[in-house]
Parts: C-alpha cells; sequence; structure tokens
C-alpha cells in the first residue's frame, strides 16, 4: 500500500532546486481563491520582497504589492464567472509570483470560454501598443466612461497592471477542450527603476510565461495545489501556514496538514544545509498535494553528505516500527533530557511525523550538485477524512 | 510572588502565572524555532513558585498547536508541576479542539507521562 515517492516528482523538485539562485524564489498557488487567501498570499510575498531582496524602495514593493491584487483580482472575478461550470473544479486557477536575479514576475492563469479569447486578445494587444502618456489617457477615459468595458473592470485592471509594471503583459491561451482555453498572463517587474518598456522584448521574459506553464502543467499532473521553491525561515513557514488554514476546501485535515507543515518546514530550517552563512534562510522545496485520499506534503533540501546515512537509517528505523513502539519511542526521547540542548540529534521530528501520520515515511536521497552535500526529499502523507 | 506574562506573539503563546488571581494558563500556539529560550523563564517562574505554591493550582494548557520543539519544554513544565503537587493541590486541563487529532494525542501522551490530576478536555 505504501507507494515509492514519483520519480517524476523528485525530478521536478531537484529542477526546481537547482535552478534559484541566491536570494530567488519562486511560489505557485493552484486553486480556489477567495478574498482571504488573497490577503494571506500578499501577506507571504510581502515578508519575501522586504526579507530576500533587501531593497528598501518603498516604491518597488508598493508596485509588486499592486500588481498582485490586480492578478489575484483578475483571477476572482474571472472565477465567479465560470464558478457554476463544470470545468471549474478540473481546471482551477493558478497564481504564480518569482523572482529571479533583479526581476519579479506575476503570472495567472485562469478558464476562459473559447468564444471570449478574441475580443481579449483585441484588449489586451491595444494595451501593449501604447505608450505610457497613451495608457494613462485611456486609463483616465475608461474611469470617465465605464461603458467601454462590458465586463465590469476587468479592462481597467489590465490596463493598470500594465501601468504599474512599465512593461507590456505577456500572455498566452492554452486550448483546453470545446469549450475552454487557459488564459495565462505574465506582468514582469525590474527591480531597477531604469529598467524600462525597451527591455520588455526580449526572449528571457517569454520563457518565463513559458516556465509558468510548464509549472502549472507539473503540477497538474502530480496534483499538486502548492508549491514554494526558495529559502524557508520562520517568517516564511507562519506566511505559508496561514495560507494552508485558510484554505477552505479541506476542513477536517487542515489542522492536521498545518501541523505536519510546522515540523517539515522547521525540519528543513533546522537541518537543511545553508549554500552560505549569509544566507536569510535555509534553500528548499516544499509542495503540497493530494492523491487519492490522501495528502502528502512534501520537503526537499540539502543537507551534508556524512548525515545522509544516519537520516536513511533512522526513517528505515521508525518505518520498521508499528504504532505502539513508535509512540513509546517518542515517549522515551520527550523524557531524555540529556539530549535537551541537543534536540537537533533526538529523531523526535521524524518520529513525529512518522506518528501523525500514521504510515512509512517516503524519501529519497540524490547527489546534488554543489559541494559535498546531497539532495534530501522527504514526504508525509496523510489520509484525507470524508 | 510576582505574576508572569508574556504576551503571544505569531509563534508563540500567551503566558499567564499570576498565583495572586489563581491563574495558571498557556494558550495560542507555541511553533517557535527555539523552544528552549523561550521556555526558559516560565520554567525558573515554576521553580520557584514550587517552593510555596498555592493550597491549589488549575493550570490550563490551551493550545493550538505545539510543535516538537515545545513539546519537550512542555513535558518540563508538566514535570515541574509535580513538584508544586508536593506541596499543594495541583490539576492540569490540556483543551483541544474536537477536531484537532494531534493535540489530543498529545495530551493523553503528556497523561500518560506524569503523576498529576490531568484532564483532556475537548472543545466545540
Amino acid at each position: 500500500m505504501a507507494q515509492e515517492l514519483t520519480n517524476n516528482l523528485f525530478d521536478i523538485a531537484f529542477q526546481l532546486f537547482n535552478r534559484v539562485g541566491d536570494r530567488d524564489f519562486e511560489y505557485v498557488y493552484k486553486g480556489y481563491f477567495d478574498h482571504d487567501i488573497t490577503k494571506k498570499i500578499l501577506f507571504l510575498a510581502d515578508s519575501s520582497i522586504g526579507r530576500l531582496t533587501g531593497f528598501s524602495q518603498a516604491t518597488l514593493q508598493k508596485r509588486i504589492y499592486y500588481i498582485m491584487v490586480e492578478g489575484l483580482q483578475n483571477i476572482t472575478h474571472h472565477q465567479d464567472e465560470v464558478a457554476n461550470e463544470p470545468s471549474f473544479d478540473k481546471y482551477p486557477p493558478v497564481f504564480a509570483i518569482q523572482k529571479y536575479g533583479d526581476r519579479y514576475y506575476i503570472s495567472t492563469g485562469n478558464i476562459i470560454a473559447n468564444p471570449n479569447i478574441d475580443p481579449l486578445k483585441v484588449k489586451l494587444e491595444r494595451i501593449n501598443s501604447m505608450d505610457q502618456e497613451e495608457l494613462k489617457k485611456f486609463h483616465r477615459d475608461m474611469l470617465r466612461n465605464g461603458s467601454i468595458s462590458d465586463k465590469g473592470g476587468a479592462g481597467l485592471g489590465l490596463i493598470e497592471m500594465s501601468r504599474k509594471s512599465g512593461n507590456k503583459l505577456l500572455y498566452s491561451f492554452v486550448h483546453l477542450d470545446d469549450d475552454y482555453s487557459y488564459f495565462y498572463m505574465q506582468t514582469l517587474i525590474p527591480t531597477d527603476a531604469n529598467f524600462g518598456v525597451a527591455d520588455m522584448d526580449n526572449g528571457q521574459a517569454f520563457s518565463s510565461l513559458e516556465n509558468v506553464k510548464t509549472l502549472h502543467s507539473h503540477m497538474n499532473k502530480e496534483n499538486l495545489s502548492l508549491m514554494f521553491n526558495g529559502f524557508f525561515n520562520q517568517e516564511n513557514l507562519l506566511s505559508l501556514l496561514s495560507i494552508i488554514k485558510s484554505r477552505p476546501n479541506l476542513p477536517l485535515t487542515t489542522i492536521k496538514i498545518s501541523n505536519v507543515m510546522v515540523e517539515m518546514i522547521q525540519n528543513i530550517i533546522k537541518h537543511g544545509s545553508k549554500l552560505s552563512e549569509d544566507q536569510v534562510g535555509v534553500p528548499g522545496v516544499f509542495f503540497l498535494g493530494q492523491t487519492g485520499d490522501e495528502t502528502h506534503l512534501t520537503a526537499a533540501n540539502l543537507v551534508q553528505a556524512g548525515a545522509a546515512e544516519s537520516i536513511s537509517s533512522n526513517i528505515e528505523y521508525l518505518n520498521g516500527l508499528d504504532r505502539e513502539q513508535v509512540s513509546d519511542l517518542y515517549d522515551q526521547i520527550l523524557l531524555d533530557f540529556a539530549a535537551e540542548t541537543s534536540a537537533k540529534k533526538t529523531g523526535l521530528g521524524l518520529s513525529d511525523l512518522r506518528i501523525k501520520s500514521d504510515r512509512p515515511l517516503k524519501y529519497q536521497f540524490r547527489d546534488a550538485q554543489v559541494g559535498d552535500s546531497k539532495f534530501y526529499i522527504l514526504q508525509t502523507s496523510i489520509k484525507t477524512k470524508k | 510572588m510576582e505574576k508572569l506574562f508574556i504576551e503571544e506573539t505569531e509563534d508563540t503563546p500567551e503566558v499567564t502565572l499570576d498565583p495572586q488571581e489563581g491563574v495558571f494558563k498557556i494558550s495560542k500556539i507555541s511553533v517557535p524555532e527555539n523552544a528552549l529560550d523561550f521556555y526558559r523563564p516560565i520554567l525558573d517562574w515554576i521553580k520557584e513558585y514550587a517552593e510555596d505554591p498555592n493550597a491549589q493550582t488549575v493550570f490550563d494548557f490551551d493550545l493550538e498547536y505545539v510543535n516538537t520543539a515545545s513539546s519537550k519544554q512542555v513535558i518540563q513544565v508538566i514535570l515541574l508541576l509535580q513538584k508544586v503537587a508536593e506541596k499543594g493541590d495541583v490539576k492540569v486541563n490540556w483543551y483541544y479542539e474536537s477536531i484537532d487529532e494531534d493535540m489530543k494525542a498529545l495530551g493523553l501522551r503528556y497523561k500518560k507521562l506524569v503523576s498529576v490530576p490531568f484532564e483532556v478536555i475537548e472543545v466545540e
């Protein structure tokens, strides 16, 4: 009954891990969006922006925040239109914020009825053909004469995103079925104020939209609803936690998921290797997904090559114990105060995961591409009660 | 003895240890990175309190979540309450939300490991 970690998921984690540079991050959320979750995503991004870039430019932060709000509202706006359609559950919306080097990318994806594609393209092309002055004027005219847009504020949002980013809106449509397509849109926000519209048309930006499409398709294939790739610290953990807690779909298991998540991410923070001492957190990847009646949480990070063996033997040992035996072991560790100051060594965290999950833990190691480290991936599954 | 009050943060609990009012309570959430430092003043306070405690001490744990690092400190709090029980009556109440199996399990675990009267109480 215990299935192996899919190699595919492992490959994805490995690939993601290796592509983020120092201080980069990417966060993707797939699923239902409401006001609460929007707020929490903004909060997460806010803490990541503040901490990870070290930029003090309030303008940049405000700009990113604003574009995120527009993007997220764009999703909620469209999801309300199609929420009653059968395709809505099958093709949930997706939101991504990524930072690579000196650029932020904010992307959204949602379904759109095929007949609406052409009118939307016209609107997007019109916006993209305008310079800042023209956009400003267009925006003013729209505000004066709301009837220009037959779709509520959707047009205004697009204009604002284009204005705030100082860049064109990248977009792409992916055909799903006879009725629907996915509409992807991406905004690039340079962290350097001088970097403007002229830099827009290069291939790098476009490949980043392709990258989001690929990520989204990975997430669909592996049934992932959330991924975070970047640096883990207590602050990120608390933000991710609040996002999980606001997920409306899993009321019964939400508590358990967030409990397990705390242990897994603190495990990364405590045991994961940093690439350099001045890093603001420990680099790692985290996925939340669902298969059948199980929710799985996957964490990946680097560990010292020398630690890999003791971690495997510890997990193998725990996996071999029955429920009562793990519980006894946990009591023993709890009362072992000699190991109190070296909480790291006790293995309390892994025993706890084994107890909470009530099934074997899955894990793998792979040679990392950096130094004397191993890439370590750990998955905890929880039975989702009906 | 002077009371100890620690305000809650995003990852540490609210703590009230007040012998005058007879309130002894740890509530909200306990998921700090460094549980040792957070619990040290609490453990020190109870150690001193155990010297000359109230005739009766009802200690309430009403925690949303306790991470493993904190769970090791919480057991120490409870073990110190055993010391308090040498000079006065002690009762521990462990509250958990009805759907939270993990906090219930942790409460039952503590109950099993200690000798003070310990009640695991479900709340809606």
